[in-house]
């Protein structure tokens, strides 16, 4: 049995305003009312966005035949809705939800919403080994991912290492990346002129981040992978609380600081990396998600799986448009997400006097 | 006895030593009140108290096992700390930072029970914050802001509490209230509690055992009516002053020598 008991200030007892607490057996669960109810809109709003993603196309399907086809019933737009634009979307859903997660945890750590791993590296990072062994001929999937995970890893200890200062502060750090950020791009453009024509096209394409052509290889790496992560992603969810107090006040409460930073930004760099190599660098998704659903459900640290969803969300739309918007020419999503991730990034940047805000 | 102590306790902010050789024993059950000029290492101490600060050399104590070697948690189960300028996470409310406190007797499982429940309400209800509950930390006056941290300090509900200057912000009266409330904690449930403070008459009518620093050494520790002497102060803060008795508790008064005047 479980209840979700009233969190107001009921009589003269106090509990943190705005949540219940979930009880099963001896186990008690703070749960952010607003967040679990935000959770849920976003996840009709996914499921709606997704049927439509199906409908969409040269050829509409009706939802009816789409739920049909869902549903293992036999259609006429079977070949259309399962072997085409299926496996796409399953890939569109499972990078926007990485990228919706990795961005919240390096931003929670950063304390920082420019901190995203595709501001401060670590999607270049990725980027920038990925086409390297592209234009070195490497070309097989069941390589690239680690590549890209290697690269991520990298360009974040990278980040890291010159950012520490006996400390972490959090300007130096989004500025460091921001620097290494441009810089393996320049690398990432050297490769790309060096190399082949048609795989610098091709990494090109790979480059502005595409889901075109991306479907079951990818999800097959993609979703075991966050699969597992999912326990990993619930101790976050849970140290993400803990991080989000200054550093002595933290340490004050026994919190292990230094580990569960790194444990946050590990996973977070992974979860970048491993969508990256799926689509390549999509770029926003990671920034944007986390700051949109902080802003509905109004927590007092980023809600992981409002991140999730609506990164998910984001990305499925932004490809539903950058599949119809110019047809039969098709965009790059990372171009959609760009044009509106680019615009809030300067945004941000404006409205914080120092680019460290308040930490 | 003292369950806190530091033997030879040197601190450094990389290479500038700035607390050295320092023996110092907190007295169990009592009111310890830290003074000293600005920068002469107050806090640094108290950080290397708790934990939040390595020691260069030598070591802090907890009932005779070195604090670096305890695991962080059963520390922070046993001392709380304030630190002098804390940050709260954005948008936060009152009743969510105060609940933060908690977070040593918590599991993730567990992220909530009935005594968290009763430990944080009293402790709002202690610093006269329950009515702000769901407001947001940002929105609140300095003094306001004050007793919140004050209040997820005591929700931690520790043996040893370590507050770093909890009167700056407060108006006299909200002063009073919570050194009256560093007191009552001590004497209803036996709190061992250090306090950093700068105003010496208050250090001395509430401190059981004060500890003077200057330039990162102890001048003088022992109870107020033996430490506070204008010849201290001299040498202590470099000002001249009268120490009388003060009118209402008789501890020493500490009246400065005459303001600077126009001839
Ligand atoms: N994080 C830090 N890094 C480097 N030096 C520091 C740091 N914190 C404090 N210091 C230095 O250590 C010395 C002692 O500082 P501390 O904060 O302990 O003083 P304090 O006695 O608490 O002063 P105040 O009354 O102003 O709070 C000062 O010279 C200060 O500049
Ligand atoms: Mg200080």
């Amino acid at each position: 049995m479980s209840t979700l008991a009233d969190s107001s200030a009921k009589g003269s007892r106090v509990r943190p305003a705005g949540y219940g607490v979930l009880r099963t057996g001896p186990a008690a669960f703070l749960v952010h009312r607003r967040a679990v109810g935000m959770g849920a809109a976003l996840l009709v709003l996914l499921a709606a966005a997704s049927v439509l993603y199906l409908c969409v196309g040269e050829s509409f399907v009706s939802p009816g035949n789409v739920l049909k086809v869902l549903l293992g019933g036999t259609s006429p737009d079977e070949l259309v809705v399962e072997e085409l634009r299926l496996p796409r979307l399953v890939v569109a859903l499972l990078v926007g939800l990485a990228f919706g997660v990795a961005g919240a945890l390096v931003q929670t750590v950063a304390r920082n919403p420019l901190a995203s791993p595709d501001v401060i590296g670590i999607s270049q990072g990725a980027s920038a080994l990925t086409v390297a062994a592209m234009t070195l001929g490497v070309t097989s999937y069941s390589v690239l991912p680690y590549l890209s995970v290697a690269g991520g890893i990298l360009a974040a200890a990278l980040v890291y290492l010159f950012a520490w200062r006996g400390g972490l502060h959090a300007t130096r750090f989004v500025l460091i990346g921001i620097g290494f950020a441009i810089a393996l791009r320049s690398v990432t453009t050297l490769f790309m002129t060096k190399g082949d024509y048609l795989v610098a096209q091709q990494a090109q394409i790979w480059m502005t981040g595409s889901l075109n052509g991306r479907g079951w290889p990818e999800a097959e790496v993609l979703g075991p992978l966050l699969l597992v992560l999912v326990p990993a992603i619930a101790w976050a969810a849970r140290a993400q609380r803990n991080v989000s107090l200054d550093d002595d006040t933290a340490t004050a409460l026994g919190v292990r600081l230094g580990r569960v930073r790194l444990g946050l930004v590990g996973l977070g760099v992974v979860l970048a990396s491993v969508a990256t190599a799926a689509a390549g660098p999509v770029d926003f998704v990671a920034l944007l998600a986390p700051q949109i659903a902080r802003r509905m459900t109004r927590t007092a640290q980023i809600p992981l799986v409002s991140s999730a969803l609506m990164g998910a969300l984001i990305v499925v739309l932004a490809d539903l448009l950058a599949r119809r918007l110019f047809s039969p020419t098709e965009l790059p999503v990372g171009v959609l997400t760009a044009a509106v991730g680019a615009p809030y990034l300067i945004w941000l940047i404006i409205r914080s006097r120092t680019v460290g805000g308040s930490s | 006895m003292s369950r806190l102590t530091t033997q030879a306790l040197t601190l450094a902010y990389e290479d500038r030593t700035v607390v050295e050789d320092l023996d110092l024993a907190i007295p169990d059950g009592r009111v310890t009140v830290i003074v000293g000029p600005n920068a002469c290492g107050k806090s640094t101490t108290l950080r290397a108290l708790g934990r939040l600060l390595k020691p260069k050399s030598g070591a802090v104590l907890l009932d005779g096992s070195e604090l670096a070697k305890l695991p962080t948690k059963r520390i922070a189960q046993q001392i709380g700390l304030l630190p002098q300028t804390p940050v709260a996470p954005e948008a936060i409310t009152v009743a969510d930072l105060v609940s933060r406190g908690r977070q040593p007797h918590q599991h993730w499982w567990q992220q909530w029970s009935d005594e968290d429940e009763r430990a944080v309400t009293e402790a709002m209800a202690r610093t006269d914050v329950t009515d702000l509950a769901e407001r947001s930390v940002d929105e609140l006056s300095g003094g306001q802001r004050q007793r919140v941290w004050i209040a997820m300090a005591l929700a931690q509900e520790t043996d040893l509490l370590l507050l770093d200057e909890p009167t700056t912000y407060l108006d006299i009266s909200h002063q009073v209230e919570v050194l009256d409330l560093v007191r009552q904690l001590n004497h209803d449930k036996g709190r061992t509690v250090v306090v950093v403070l700068h105003d010496l008459n208050q250090a001395a009518r509430y401190a059981d055992h004060l500890v003077a620093m200057k330039s990162g050494r102890v001048v003088a520790s022992g109870p107020p009516s033996e430490v506070v002497t204008a010849d201290l102060v001299h040498e202590v803060f470099g000002l001249d002053c009268v120490v009388v008795p003060d009118p209402v508790t008789g501890s020493p008064l500490v009246v400065p020598g005459a303001p600077w005047k126009a001839a």
